[in-house]
């Protein structure tokens, strides 16, 4: 019998640029390149595995360069509305290019690549030390014509610190995001999109988790009538702890896209992403794709992903796919779990029968289902904030004593 | 003072092979404060009694009016049944996940008295009614019923009809399940809700033992979708001793099991 002596020559990314040579490219299901220069990228069509689910004529507008109108709004506080603390948070605004913006792995598609090229000017927010308060970015769109907006969070070695970043408004925003975490940092972020009727928000989130570090990253999306959102992710050293938590409520003829990207490139690092969804009638159509890549350079690896989709009322489309690809056998776990459900008849009868009508009942489930992944969050002032944002999404054409009820639970 | 009419009531429910007509001409009047025990063979339709009452939208009305105070609930939808003043204690009481039973009881308690309840005395009545159930206080904090042992269940049933104090309750087979520590908690906690809002009850039952607990007033036989006999305590006796046969149709095997 041949004993298996050969080594196996695996082609080992330069981690200053891990996506130069092409072996090395992230993950099969992810065919797109890294790049800062549009021609890059081809025009999405449907018969791309990253857009096959995108309604891309509504939002064609995002594939080319275009001129920002400038006219959203950036207000940054504490979570409370008072001034941050400059020992801990500092807010800069540079050219794009600088200040740290476009180290944070490069733009992975046409729709980023179109916003770095349309934007001039990147928001950067650096935070250190022990933040007493979350930061609050406010985010208010400027109406329906296009603008370009590119974030830079830049957590310290060793912050602990919470971030809210909140969307409001009407918009048509082309959104950048880079989050890069120190060693020892325990950081959360959390994405709130409440736009109003008719806005469209394409993002792409570029996120690094240093060594030792935790993140909890949250999505939570209740508005618009196209969001996408796409976040990759990878790690910065072993030991890396990364949480991604996603909540979204669809309404008829709305589309919302959640395609979260995990590289599990490090050794001994978790992750974890859960996302749970909503859907409320005809045509509401929700897209989760979780890809998790486990690098051959990641032994140890505990990763996990869950997807579950409650549809209250018939017509809505909810597309969940998992893909995992684990290229190193010495692992602790990859799981994923995916569900598409209906809101059951018996436990609306069930609620009916005790004086609570189908429109409260359907809430008091949705509610439910999301305030399980709330609790999670660990972060009191962040965990109500986001019950409140959720309390305020069902309130919506509530009179004013079930608005009552349902706030002050 | 109450009352629920039931008058000429026929329902249908689909099944795989076709319509089927269930209820076949019911006739009944309760008071509040009177107790009526519904006994009957298996599938006679007692349950479907209890559910179409309710408004469970398996059950198709096909003619017949139910009057509480003179408004036909039939054509409410099961909120509204419930805000009239209709409880329904099912035997199989759903599991709602997520939806702690402490949200689900202040948000029913708040639309059947049109107001949400001043929070002190309400989480003072809640914790006493538990206590008397002896219910572990956890279960506030747990999904309604959800992993709640079948005991369980049917206490969070008269736990509901103490707090949310309905005019008219149907017992659906509340007695089913319960060992006989379990099956006094549950009867006391009927009779003092009963003692303490005078509401009438239906008891729809296949066995007698509960009715040692909750005494009836009245004992009707249900057989083949309709009231075939009404007596007084006595009928349960004599259905203890001779069972169902007598009101089962021609040739049709017996399945009582009276206990």
């Amino acid at each position: 019998m041949a004993s298996n002596t050969a080594e196996l020559n695996i082609p080992v990314a330069d981690p200053n640029d891990p996506y130069a040579i092409p072996a090395a490219m992230p993950s099969s299901a992810d065919k797109e390149p890294r790049s800062f220069d549009v021609a890059d990228f081809p025009t999405p069509t449907n018969k791309q595995e990253d857009w096959r689910y995108t309604p891309l004529d509504r939002i064609a507008e995002f594939f080319d360069v275009f001129k920002p109108s400038g006219e959203t709004t950036l207000v940054i506080s504490n979570v409370d509305g008072t001034p941050v603390d400059p020992k801990h948070v500092t807010v800069s605004q540079t050219r794009l290019g600088e200040g740290g913006s476009g180290t944070v792995s490069k733009p992975n598609d046409r729709a980023s690549v179109v916003e770095w090229n349309s934007g001039h000017t990147a928001t950067i927010i650096e935070l250190k030390g022990e933040l007493r308060q979350p930061v609050l970015i406010r985010v208010i769109g400027g109406g329906e014509d296009l603008d370009a907006l590119h974030l830079t969070i830049v957590a310290a070695d060793g912050t602990h610190g919470d971030v809210v970043v909140e969307h409001n408004g009407t918009a048509r925003l082309a959104e950048g995001v880079e989050i890069t975490t120190g060693k020892d940092s325990h950081v959360s972020a959390t994405f709130i999109q409440e736009w109003d009727k008719g806005s469209k928000h394409v993002g792409n989130h570029r996120i690094h988790v240093g060594e030792n570090a935790s993140l909890r990253h949250s999505v939570v999306t209740l508005g618009g009538s196209v969001v996408r959102i796409r976040m990759d992710q990878d790690f910065g050293g072993p030991q890396g702890d990364l949480n991604m938590l996603g909540i979204y409520f669809v309404d008829p003829g709305e589309h919302i896209e959640h395609r979260t990207m995990v590289v599990h490139n490090h050794p001994e690092c978790k992750s974890r992403v859960v996302y749970k969804g909503a859907l409320d009638g005809k045509d509401a159509h929700s897209t989760w794709v979780g890809n998790a890549l486990i690098a051959p350079t990641a032994p140890g690896t505990d990763s996990y992903e869950l997807n579950r989709n409650l549809v209250l009322t018939p017509g809505a489309i909810a597309d969940s796919e998992p893909n995992l690809e684990i290229e190193n056998g010495n692992i602790i776990g990859a799981g994923h779990a995916s569900s598409v459900g209906r809101f059951d008849d018996e436990e609306l009868f069930y609620l009916q029968s005790r004086g609570i009508p189908e429109t409260e009942a359907r809430k008091l489930v949705v509610r439910g289902f999301f305030g399980e992944l709330v609790e999670e969050i660990g972060v009191p002032s962040v965990a109500q904030h986001l019950m409140d944002v959720i309390d305020r999404r069902l309130a919506r054409g509530e009179d004013a004593a079930m608005q009552a009820v349902l706030e002050d639970k | 003072m109450s009352t629920l009419e039931i008058k000429d009531l026929y329902a249908s429910v689909e099944t795989k092979e076709g319509r089927k007509q269930i209820l076949k001409g019911v006739n009944l009047t309760v008071n509040s404060g009177e107790t009526h025990a519904i006994m009957g063979p298996n599938g006679s339709g007692k349950s479907t009694l209890a559910y179409t009452l309710a408004g469970h939208p398996k059950y198709e009305v096909d003619s017949g009016e139910v009057l509480l105070d003179g408004v036909d609930i039939l054509k409410q939808t099961p909120d509204e049944r419930a805000k009239e003043g209709l409880f329904l204690a099912m035997q199989y009481p759903v599991e709602v996940p997520g939806v702690s039973m402490t949200n689900f009881l202040r948000t029913a308690k708040t639309e059947i008295d049109g107001k949400a309840p001043a929070i002190r005395t309400w989480t003072k009545e809640l914790s006493e009614a538990m206590k008397r159930l002896r219910m572990d206080p956890k279960f506030a904090t747990r999904s309604v019923n959800e992993g709640f042992s079948g005991g369980e269940k049917k206490r969070a049933e008269v736990l509901q009809l103490e707090l949310l104090k309905p005019k008219f309750a149907i017992l659906d087979e509340t007695d089913s399940g319960l060992d006989v520590d379990a099956l006094r908690i549950v009867s006391e906690g009927v009779n003092r809700a009963k003692e303490a809002n005078d509401f009438g009850i239906l008891m729809v039952t296949h066995y007698t033992r509960i009715l040692k607990y909750i005494k009836p007033d009245i004992v009707h036989v249900f057989a083949d979708g309709h009231f075939v006999k009404t007596g007084g305590p006595e009928l349960a006796d004599e259905l203890e001793e001779h069972g169902y046969d007598a009101y089962l149709p021609e040739g049709a095997d017996s399945e009582s099991a009276l206990a």
